[in-house]
């Protein structure tokens, strides 16, 4: 380890001896690579970022002005909403318990598939990818048809109700929850890993949860990031089988009050936002993911 | 009573013979190695033995108890895997501690094991590292340690040093035999690799084709080996057409000329043999040499020096002699081991006139090795 020290002291002494020359080489190497970024990518970004960013500013513009002027009072008009409160809890609720869910039934099962079943992965893939296809108003109808007020196993009336939705929404996340969860598994060697711990003496159920699980947090984490931000933002299903969730109340509250709604609108995306943050922080301080490799050593 | 026992084992993947009778007994503190080229069957005894796979038939009976059927985890195997294997979340204080933890050792006893463990592999300065931080050596230690943590019955070793450069290999498998002599750990080490196999066994079960071809101790698979396979897979072997005249009496002929050699007692009268001798056991005869006590002579053109080091392979082709009709010339080139200092007396391209010390050599049944199918070991010579 000591000769690039060594080295980059000669280094540092050269350009100390002749700074004008090497200072520029140094700037021209270090702005090199964005001197070569093409017209094209510099269009294309701005264009990106007026698409993304100009919706926002007009909704800030709109959500936190009385029409004249700027104000905060929509959003405090908003935030105080008794509905906002209701709604914003019972999708915060339904989305942890949906990705709880997600991955609690999905990283074993994605595991057994590898290690056990490896033949049945097309068919598994095949099942996850379904919501793709079927469109969700067709399994709000179909639901509402198996579960609703006619039928012998009636949940909506019941106390068993948000057990419904809470499904649905599982359903729904599967394509990315089982996509994100395999693509982790697929990365470490699962099978030697299993049989290491199986000859150390550990029970399935411990390899699963403490060499497995360990092993894949980045896929968990963003398994559960995709399952919470699909339930989250869910519309289609809550709004047809009768569920109050935030983004029903979001769409309800603009008819009315669209001030407070766009206000509020801005609050749910820091949310989410502030959510991805969380979550991509916790990957990074997990020890022995793909994310601290080049770290130092 | 034998450490571990495999009674006929059988095991078949499809139509595909992977394992076929095979039986063995290793004793306690004994390290056996099984040898042979890939898809011999080695591994899959292996993996049957540590419980990841099911024989077909036979049994496996470790200190006299039938495990056959109990899953992995409860056979109490320590086993390194060709690729590590390591926790990646884990340390390797933690990868060792893994299987203490799930022992419910009390937690002092552990936390001194495993210190006493990275200090016998020399880890103990690598302790909280994760394994993606460590070199491949120091990562097979870990592997090792770990699998040793737990005190197996038997430690079974799946190729460990096939991902390891050339020269931490041939440290790690002294160290390897150090260990396993020092903690008295009886073991099965799976390879390929012969020298690997040869250096650090008791014995050396060598296979091919799913079936067990000869069991013996190092000396006696190099020096005697009893089929053509083994003599052909292990190190270089020298084949040379001979005619059998008495079986029983041990007497064959080459170049008009009856000598005595050991004869392999499957070869008939009449029949031709192969009669098999090292590189380095045949003696050049310089222009001088008179007295040959019955021993063979055979002359060839060489065709290729190879540098050893200590020694120079020759690479001769034979050059038949006149009006001889006892055996055919050898169809392989013959390799002969001549000390460096003195290769230079036989330039490519001279001629070179060699000793077969008949009594030193065996002559055993066999196709010649051109009509053989070529093993992968082949290949690599």
């Amino acid at each position: 380890m000591s000769n690039p020290s060594i080295t980059g002291e000669a280094t540092e002494g050269a350009i100390a001896i002749l700074p004008g020359v090497h200072a520029r080489d140094n700037a021209a190497r270090r702005t090199g690579r964005a001197r070569r970024t093409p017209v094209w990518a510099t269009v294309v970004l701005v264009v990106a970022a007026v698409y993304f960013l100009l919706p926002l500013y007009a909704t800030a513009v709109f959500g936190f002005s009385t029409g004249k002027h700027f104000t905060l009072q929509p959003l405090f008009d908003g935030l105080a909403d008794e509905g906002f409160h209701s709604s914003l809890y019972l999708s915060v609720l339904y989305s942890v318990v949906t990705t709880v869910l997600a991955l609690a039934v999905v990283a074993p099962t994605a595991y057994l598939v590898e290690l056990r079943f490896p033949r049945l992965r097309a068919t598994v893939e095949f099942l996850t990818i379904l919501p793709f296809v079927i469109p969700p108003i067709i399994m709000a109808v179909g639901l509402s048809v198996v579960y609703g007020i006619n039928s012998p196993v009636n949940l909506i009336a019941s106390d068993w109700a948000p057990v419904l939705l809470i499904g649905g929404y599982f359903v729904l996340t599967l394509p990315f929850t089982f996509r994100a969860i395999d693509n982790a598994l697929r990365a470490v060697d699962v099978r030697m890993l299993s049989e290491a711990a199986a000859s150390l003496g550990a029970s399935p159920t411990r390899t699963f949860l403490r060499v497995i699980v360990p092993s894949i947090s980045l896929g968990l984490v963003s398994a559960a990031l995709l399952a919470f931000t699909t339930a989250m933002g869910e519309f289609t299903l809550a709004s047809l089988l009768g569920y109050a969730t935030f983004p029903v109340y979001l769409l309800n509250i603009n008819g009315y009050q669209p001030r407070e709604g766009e206000a509020l609108v801005l609050v749910s995306f820091f949310i989410t936002w502030a959510g991805v943050i969380a979550l991509a922080a916790i990957a990074r301080r997990t020890p022995g993911t793909q994310i601290v490799r080049g770290g130092p050593m | 009573m034998s450490r571990l026992q495999l009674d006929n084992v059988f095991k078949q993947f499809g139509d595909q013979v992977a394992v076929r009778d095979f039986s063995l007994s290793v004793e306690d503190g004994e390290l056996v190695s099984f040898l042979g080229p890939s898809g011999c069957g080695k591994t899959t005894t292996l993996r049957m033995t540590a419980g990841f796979e099911s024989p077909d038939s036979g049994s496996v009976v470790v200190d006299g108890i039938d495990v056959t059927d109990l899953p992995p985890n409860r056979r109490g195997m320590g086993m390194v895997f060709q690729g590590y294997a390591l926790f990646p979340n884990m340390t390797a204080a933690e990868n060792v501690d893994f299987g203490l933890a799930v022992r419910k050792r009390p937690a002092a006893e552990r936390r001194a094991r495993v210190a006493e463990l990275l200090e016998l592999f020399g880890l103990a300065h690598v302790a909280g590292s994760y394994p993606h931080q460590m070199s491949g050596g120091q990562q097979q230690r870990v592997a090792l340690a770990r699998a040793v943590a737990i005190q197996p019955g038997v430690l079974l070793l799946d190729e460990p040093l096939s991902a390891v450069d050339a020269k931490v290999r041939e440290e790690l498998r002294t160290e390897i035999r150090r260990m396993q002599v020092q903690l008295h750990i009886t073991t099965i080490l799976v390879t390929h690799d012969q020298s690997e196999a040869l250096s650090i066994s008791d014995r050396v079960v060598v296979m091919n084709r799913g079936a067990i071809e000869e069991v013996g101790t190092p000396t006696q698979i190099y020096a005697e080996p009893r089929s053509a396979f083994t003599a052909g897979f292990i190190g270089a072997m020298n084949e040379i057409p001979v005619r059998v005249i008495s079986s029983s009496g041990g007497v064959v002929e080459r170049g008009g000329k009856r000598v005595t050699a050991p004869v392999a007692a499957e070869l008939a009268d009449g029949e031709l043999g192969l009669l098999l001798v090292r590189p380095e056991s045949l003696e050049p005869l310089g222009p001088s040499s008179a007295s040959l006590n019955g021993d063979l002579t055979l002359t060839g053109r060489v065709e290729v020096q190879t540098f050893l080091g200590a020694t120079t392979r020759l690479l001769l082709r034979e050059v038949p002699a006149a009006g001889d009709r006892s055996a055919p010339p050898s169809t392989r080139l013959l390799a002969v081991d001549v000390p460096s200092a003195s290769a230079g007396q036989w330039p490519a391209g001279s001629e070179m006139a060699v000793r077969i010390p008949v009594k030193a050599s065996r002559v055993i049944a066999g196709q010649s090795a051109a009509a053989r199918p070529p093993t992968p070991a082949k290949l690599d010579a």
